[in-house]
């Protein structure tokens, strides 16, 4: 049962990932867009996502039940040592939600829709920065884990663990990966004017994806983080990422062919490889600390616990999957299904 | 204040906040299907206005409790890492299944809000149904994990460890029930005193007068219903309470001696201090009978038990006296409203209708008086009699900041979604929208 609680745990890093990335990347390439674009994405996003973007984000409070009841532990080092950063996550979960419904709910559109638009894709940009940073900062060898709080300063225990030149770069990896795969999934919903205004964008993204990844590895290989100098050393991640980058090829051929579902399914394998490439590098370590390192497994809860986790994920996993699944479908989020 | 003070009061403030988003996101559902229902029924367009305009609201309030929400399952972690470490586990179940409900709910949601005229005219109000059935379970889901902090069950705590851990148990504490039944009552009456209070300030001020009494009628069932049925729940939670935490009964009546045939205080002033209770109306013999359905049924007081696992005694009566004064007010005036359906002259009058305006808060500030209770009841145990809050506190210090930061984050939220709201009602006035 541990194992349907792993894949369960897995599935929805990966759907988080892809799918609030995706609707995180809409504000940002919102954000990074002319004036005239603006408008136009802010219509196309509230099209394509608004149905969808709310279930989009359950995904990360499955994430966070999932390791508070089956991994106690590991989820106790988290909000002790990143209480910073994962409050920053809320307050801009927060402010973006926020700022969704009003700018599309308000009774009247006037000037406060310009608010409602800069809160918008300001705290879409922000929100997976400090996303990343705080996976980042779990695999930079900076924490420090200890029971002996009065001997340490608070700099050293709560801020610089996560505000170091690895978690900020991470944090930025992430926010560009997500404007990739909002790039992407918009391409395939604009008309045919607009669409080069989208590819130019995800051309953009994509070169910040690979540059941003190539200066995490030669900083975290300059800096000597163990993380970093294990990730290049071990085949199958190379192999991953190499896999990943090669699909970028085809990636263009099937944008260049308006082929929508080939192009999509392509990007998220690549965002997904990359994520999986991250996962298995040191897997059950997934908290690489100064002092020690945390084995996912070893916090996992007694069996009972573990199977009764289990079973609720598969129960819920068979009312919400065809749900979401119809529902997508319904409004042709993944457009994929018909054509 | 110290870093524990600064963490209850964060708690205290995202959970006030957030039970009005979440009460009025599961409740309102309800009065959107009844609207939509009378519309599919009857073709009268007026009800196809007010189930949009309803749904809005649904959308707004759906999407604030989410995100509060959402804050508070990672607040749960980051203040009281302690208590999560060990609790949760044991109250995995609850959140894993409200995780599900509350999925359901949101997919339900897409559907009804985007489905217009896109999906089978049957099936798109059966979605509403669904968001509204999803939003009341997780609503239950949620009370019960609560429950369990005052009723823990499901493991052996053994030289301070929790083994044997039987999650469903857990989820079925002994006081899951009373819990889950009042609270469920207290939001449909709430919101629906809330929302039919804010329909009668319209008819009272003349606008739009035809729709506004359809809207007022729709709203105000449930809530008078629901404000009927709730002595009975409260009686069962009284009996309840009395039974499991003696010491929370004793600090709502702020019942400081033990006594066979003892009084019930009405109001008071307490001063905790001296341990007295002056100004108050007592009616003799009624605590012994509410607690234990017996009027020489000995009830323990406060004096009886150690000071250091004592709640707050002030707090938790006058919040609990403020909640049953409500309470009683808003059941009588159910009545009122029942009554009105024969007297239709009623209906005519101002008055009607503004006393109804005035009413629209209380159903709200009695919901969170509850919570009070029931919450400052439970301390100083975070897990009743197993681990004290100021364990389960986390160590990082410096939560003051963390505190101010969410209280603007709020306040500023609340000022916004109430001047939304306000846009709303005014563009249902206006002739030439919709």
């Amino acid at each position: 049962m541990l194992n349907v609680v792993l894949f369960f745990l897995m599935v929805s890093l990966l759907l988080y990932v892809i799918l609030a990335g995706a609707d995180f990347g809409a504000g940002i390439v919102e954000l990074f867009s002319t004036k005239k674009n603006q408008q136009l994405t802010k219509k196309t996003i509230y099209r394509v996502m608004g149905p969808v973007w709310e279930a989009n984000h359950i995904w990360i409070i499955i994430l966070v039940v999932i390791l508070w009841v089956g991994f106690p532990e590991f989820y106790n080092v988290l909000v002790v040592y990143l209480h910073i950063p994962l409050t920053l996550v809320l307050l801009g979960i927060t402010m973006r939600g926020v700022a969704f419904v009003f700018r599309h709910y308000d009774a009247f559109k006037d000037k406060s829709q310009i608010l409602y638009d800069w809160m918008f894709r300001f705290s879409s940009l922000v929100t997976p920065i400090f996303l990343g940073m705080t996976a980042g900062s779990m695999l930079s060898g900076q924490l420090v884990i200890t029971d002996d709080y009065a001997n340490y300063n608070f700099i050293d225990l709560f801020v610089q663990p996560w505000f170091n030149g690895f978690s900020i770069l991470v944090g930025v990896f992430f926010a560009s990966l997500c404007a990739f795969l909002a790039s992407i999934l918009l391409i395939g919903e604009s008309h045919a004017n607009d669409r080069k205004v989208y590819v130019s964008k995800s051309e953009k993204a994509t070169a910040a994806v690979v540059g941003i990844g190539f200066i995490i590895i030669c900083y975290g290989f300059y800096h000597n983080i163990t993380f970093v100098t294990d990730f290049i050393k071990n085949p199958v991640t190379v192999g991953l990422v190499i896999l990943s980058f090669i699909l970028i090829f085809p990636l263009i051929i099937s944008i260049k062919k308006a082929k929508k579902v080939t192009t999509r399914m392509l990007a998220g394998i690549q965002v997904s490889l990359i994520l999986v490439a991250a996962f298995v590098t040191h897997f059950p370590v997934l908290i690489i600390a100064y002092n020690k390192n945390i084995n996912l497994l070893e916090t996992a809860s007694p069996d009972k616990v573990i199977n009764v986790l289990g079973i609720s994920l598969i129960i819920g996993g068979l009312v919400i999957l065809p749900g979401l699944f119809h529902l997508m479908k319904s409004f042709k989020m993944i457009k994929v299904l018909d054509d | 204040m110290d870093n524990l003070d600064a963490a209850r009061l964060q708690m205290a403030f995202t959970l006030i906040f957030h039970i009005v988003f979440a009460c009025v996101g599961m409740v309102m559902p309800f009065f959107m299907i009844v609207a939509h229902k009378k519309w599919l029924n009857t073709k009268d367009v007026i009800y196809l206005k007010l189930t949009k305009s309803w749904q809005k609201g649904v959308a707004i309030f759906f999407v604030v409790g989410a995100v509060s929400g959402t804050a508070l399952s990672f607040e749960l972690g980051l203040l009281w890492p302690e208590f999560m470490k060990y609790a949760g586990p044991i109250i995995g179940m609850p959140f894993s299944l409200e995780g599900a409900a509350f999925f359901v709910e949101a997919i339900a949601l897409g559907f009804y809000l985007y489905g217009w005229d896109k999906i089978p005219e049957k099936f798109h109000w059966f979605t509403g149904v669904i968001v509204g059935v999803s939003g009341v379970a997780s609503g239950i889901l949620v009370v019960s994990a609560n429950g369990w902090m005052n009723a823990p069950s499901g493991f052996d705590y053994i030289n301070g460890e929790f083994v044997n851990i039987d999650p469903i148990k857990a989820l079925l504490n002994p006081a899951w029930f009373t819990q889950a039944l009042h609270m469920t009552l207290a939001a449909f009456t709430a919101t629906g005193f809330a929302v039919a209070g804010i329909h009668a300030y319209q008819i009272y001020k003349h606008r739009h007068v035809e729709l506004h009494k359809k809207a007022f009628k729709i709203a105000i069932t449930f809530g008078a219903v629901a404000a009927i049925l709730q002595p009975i729940s409260g009686d069962l939670s009284a009996k309840d309470i009395a039974k499991r935490q003696p010491i929370k009964l004793a600090a709502m009546e702020a019942h400081y001696e033990t006594q066979k045939g003892a009084p019930l205080y009405i109001g008071g002033i307490v001063n905790g201090e001296t341990r007295e209770v002056t100004h108050k109306i007592e009616i003799p013999k009624a605590l012994s009978f509410l607690a234990f359905g017996d009027f020489d049924a000995e009830v323990k007081g406060l004096n009886d038990f150690p000071k250091d696992v004592q709640p707050n005694v002030p707090i938790v009566h006058y919040a609990f006296q403020t909640m049953v004064g409500l309470g009683t007010l808003l059941l009588i005036f159910g009545l009122v409203f029942f009554v009105s359906l024969v007297k239709k002259s009623w209906w005519t009058k101002r008055k009607f209708w503004l006393i109804f305006a005035l009413l629209a808060p209380l159903g709200f500030i009695a919901l969170e008086a509850g919570w009070i209770v029931t919450e400052v009841g439970r301390q100083p145990w975070i897990i009743h009699n197993i681990m004290k809050t100021k364990d389960a506190v986390t160590p990082m210090p410096g939560m003051i900041y963390s505190f101010y930061m969410y209280m603007g984050l709020y306040a500023i939220l609340t000022l916004a979604v109430t001047w939304l709201m306000m846009r709303q009602i005014k563009s249902l006035n206006h002739p030439n929208l919709n």
